[in-house]
């Protein structure tokens, strides 16, 4: 039962995964506000805002620009050249996708698959330690009836410990 | 008075480095004569940085134009309410204000823990005082809030127009009483670590200064949304900025150790994770500072003299190569009965909610750094703005939601089947209910839209788990009770800690539901408008009435346009958003006006005006910003019923203690 949850826990989470991953394709389109969510504005103020966040008139003459040159049938991408050709691409409000650029995008989900990785491996030895304590308990004490007995009674030591260890947490739970 | 001001800065650097060096020659040594000799210092550095304080503060009121930094801040028409708040307008007084707070939390521990804790106290004390001694080195050597200038001008340059808010009063000293409030359990640490006492009495010591500091950092960065939100117009609360990046990290990485450390105090574990996460956010408050204060970083809070930048960086580079040291040095007498009974348990839940804590807080401080290692490795500088932080830290904050909705009600130790059936099938049938319900209402047709509709589902997951928790705890002991919120009353107050904590996870709920909300489905519109004209935005209509020009003060002018707000033909608001001229500024500055309400706010602004009384009108539909704010104030409750003081949760440790120790020594050993 326990195992088939954790499937359904797997699968529920590889699913969202994928929605997520396959959302991130979806174009919202060539839009006056996706040019501004792009773009930082260029004002002598160096406000460091981006354009869609800035309401100086610098941000405001652009605007207008923009919806000028959007009307005129230049792209969104088209746009976004032009302003990285005259700015350099500190104008843009994020790093592209490629090149040196993409360690910005690749490293903070890397760091996280590694934690996660590393966390698995970290429980995986923690999960473990506390079986072996009663196995080897139960090796230790086999041949003679003295052992036997000393032996049963620390396992059923441990199983009440255990027992009311839970009962406790049980309790706070 | 500003001679006197001066005087007392020096007078409290002196005492605060004999302080530091006699704490801990008196700890060392064992000398009770310097530790009774140094315990009068907090107290004399706090009324040293006190005076020097209140000598600014006559300063600003007193139109006192001689100090370089009140011309540089004030002037005589600014109202006295922001002649207060200009106190930590620029970076010489924020310095100073810093340390005001520094020294008062000083002297609350030093009462808290006199003739306490002797072994620990010492070190902390001298911890807090060598960063003490950091500040009033600044503040008496590099940048002196009492500079004069020879021939004193009559009129100052006045506060910058934007800090001119009532916010101004509120959004930083809470923030800094966050930020600040981190130094305590920093200092308890490094003492734990340097005197060797690597118990928790640590941890239990610094629990509510922790807490206490992560609730102010929390409503700072919300109250700063807030001030954004009404004070720049642009119809958003975050932006992502540099300088809110480091005051959101340092919160981040404090909910992680808030949440590891009850690992500690349950079952000893982890002893080396909670100590590097109390020192790394300690280290991210210094970090946010020196972005404050070196201007390497483009930010729209930069100070104008941001001229510190290297010595924050020493004190950042001291900092972590000395705790580094010490916990490496101390490893071995950090090692701690690390083990777990299952995947499945509240434990593994909470290490894989730090995990994601941690996650946002790398991926927040790999793109607040990323422009820098840009340039430094192509030598082309970059902008990272918010379209990198919310591609990046949406999916994760999405996974960190989950496990707020799973980690409260997952047992400890090993949770079996018939409990995860029992504790999750409610919830998990509220969510796919929320799910079905909500499928054909919301659009789904972009990825912030699919992602706003996960969060949402998440959302009802979690406030159903955290309800029902509630719902079965009264049901309960409603039987011994005459009344359904007596049962309630003494459920919570019985368990502080547990349902203080449930009540900021449904603020934290509710603060997700508002950014979802939003920032997907929110519209605006701009027109220019003759009188008469309308404009119209989802169910309303705005009718442009008239526009006015009021000579508030002899350096400020507001221009004020009225709207009539109608909805279904009735008129339900009237709006007056406004443009404010400051003499001598090149930018006038939005004054925006708000009609709030929990399903949407209104958000009305004057982008533009012509002499004859045309306007651009601007205005915003933002569903849900209600929610981020009203989750604010659930934190604070939640917070305060979680930090209240609770003899009976003393007890119960005690008692646990005291059976683990019965019943578990003889078979551990």
């Amino acid at each position: 039962m326990v195992i088939r949850f954790k499937k359904f826990i797997s699968v529920l989470f590889v699913a969202l995964f994928v929605s997520l991953v396959s959302s991130s394709l979806v174009n919202a389109g060539a839009i006056l506000s996706d040019l501004e969510n792009q773009l930082m504005c260029k004002c002598d103020d160096k406000c460091g805002k981006v354009l869609i966040n800035c309401t100086c008139s610098t941000a405001d003459k652009n605007r207008k620009k923009f919806t000028k040159m959007l009307e005129s049938g230049l792209t969104v991408d088209q746009i976004v050249q032009q302003q990285i050709e005259k700015y350099g691409e500190t104008v843009l409000s994020a790093p592209t996708k490629n090149g040196f650029n993409l360690t910005a995008w690749v490293i903070p989900f890397g760091a996280l698959m590694i934690g996660g990785v590393g966390l698995r491996r970290l429980l995986n030895g923690w999960v473990g330690k506390n079986k072996p304590d009663i196995e080897l308990q139960s090796k230790e004490g086999e041949g003679t009836p003295e052992s036997d007995s000393k032996n049963s009674s620390e396992i059923s030591s441990t199983k009440y410990s255990r027992r009311l260890q839970d009962e406790l947490d049980r309790l706070e739970t | 008075m500003n001679d006197i001001g001066e005087f007392t800065l020096m007078v409290a650097l002196v005492t605060s480095i004999y302080g530091t060096v006699a704490y801990v020659m008196a700890a060392r040594g064992n000398r009770i004569d310097l530790y009774l000799s140094a315990d009068k210092v907090p107290l004399i550095t706090w009324g040293c940085v006190m005076i020097s304080s209140i000598a600014l503060w006559k300063a600003f009121f007193t139109n006192d134009f001689s100090l370089q930094y009140v011309y540089a801040y004030s002037n005589i028409e600014l109202d006295y309410f922001y002649k207060f708040s200009s106190f930590w307008g620029g970076q010489k007084g924020s310095l100073l204000f810093w340390t005001l707070i520094l020294t008062s939390y000083m002297i609350v521990v030093h009462f808290q823990n006199r003739s306490k804790n002797l072994i620990v106290v010492p070190y902390a004390m001298a911890v807090m005082l060598a960063i003490t001694v950091f500040f009033l080195l600044l503040l008496n050597f590099s940048t002196n809030p009492f500079e004069r200038i020879p021939l004193p001008p009559e009129d100052g340059r006045g506060l910058n127009p934007l800090l001119q808010n009532y916010w101004m009063v509120i959004h930083p000293p809470t923030l800094y009483l966050g930020y600040v409030g981190f130094t305590v359990p920093f200092a308890f640490a490094m003492a734990a670590l340097i005197s060797k006492n690597l118990d928790d009495a640590w941890i239990r010591l610094t629990r509510k200064w922790t807490v206490v500091s992560w609730f102010f950092l929390c409503m700072g960065n919300l109250f700063g949304a807030s001030w954004a939100y009404v004070e720049l117009g642009w119809g958003g609360y975050w932006a992502w900025d540099p300088v809110e990046n480091a005051a959101f990290m340092p919160l981040i990485i404090a909910t992680a150790y808030l949440h590891s450390v009850m690992i500690q105090e349950k079952k000893d574990m982890m002893k080396v994770w909670n100590m590097s996460l109390v020192l790394l956010t300690f280290v991210m408050t210094i970090f946010g500072t020196f972005i404050t204060r070196s201007g390497l970083i483009q930010s729209v809070h930069t100070f104008d003299e941001a001229t510190l930048g290297y010595y924050f960086l020493g004190l950042l580079f001291f900092i972590i190569v000395v705790c580094t040291a010490l916990i490496i040095s101390r490893l071995p007498l950090l090692k701690s009965k690390n083990e777990l009974d299952s995947f499945l348990s509240r434990e593994a839940g909470f290490l894989f909610n730090n995990l994601l804590l941690l996650g946002i807080a790398f991926a927040t401080f790999w793109g607040t750094i990323f422009p820098i290692i840009s340039e430094a490795v192509r030598g082309v500088k970059i902008t990272v703005g918010p379209p990198f932080y919310n591609q990046v830290n949406v999916p994760i904050a999405l996974a960190l939601l989950a496990l707020i909705g799973i980690g409260p009600i997952i047992a400890w130790r090993r949770a079996t089947w018939s409990n995860l059936k029992k504790n999750f099938l409610k919830p998990m049938m509220f969510a796919l209910v929320g799910a079905a319900v909500l499928f054909p209402i919301v659009p789904l047709s972009n990825r912030s839209e699919i992602y706003t509709y996960i969060a949402f589902v998440l959302c009802i997951f979690v406030l159903s788990s955290m309800l029902i928790e509630f719902y079965k705890g009264t049901m309960a002991r409603y039987a011994s009770s005459e009344t359904v919120l007596g049962a309630l009353g003494s459920l919570i107050w019985n368990n502080k800690r547990r349902y203080g904590g449930y009540t900021v996870h449904i603020g934290v709920v509710m603060i997700y539901a508002g950014i979802a909300g939003s920032s997907s489905y929110g519209i605006h519109t701009e027109k220019r408008l003759k009188i008469g004209e309308t404009i119209e935005i989802r169910d309303y209509m705005l009718r442009y009435e008239k526009l006015a020009a009021i000579q508030a003060t002899s350096v400020k002018t507001r221009i004020v346009a009225q709207l009539a707000v109608e909805k279904n033909g009735k008129r339900i608001w009237t709006a007056r958003p406004e443009k404010e001229f400051y003499k001598g500024q090149n930018q006038p500055v939005s004054e925006v006006d708000v009609r709030s309400t929990l399903a949407s706010d209104l958000y009305v602004i004057l982008a533009d005006f012509s002499e004859d009384e045309s306007a651009t009108i601007k205005v915003y539909h933002n569903p849900m910003v209600k929610w981020l704010w009203t989750g604010g104030w659930v934190i604070a409750l939640g917070t305060m019923v979680s930090a209240w003081p609770d003899r009976l949760e003393q007890r119960r440790r005690l008692e646990r203690l005291k059976l683990q120790k019965i019943v578990f020594s003889p078979s551990q050993e």
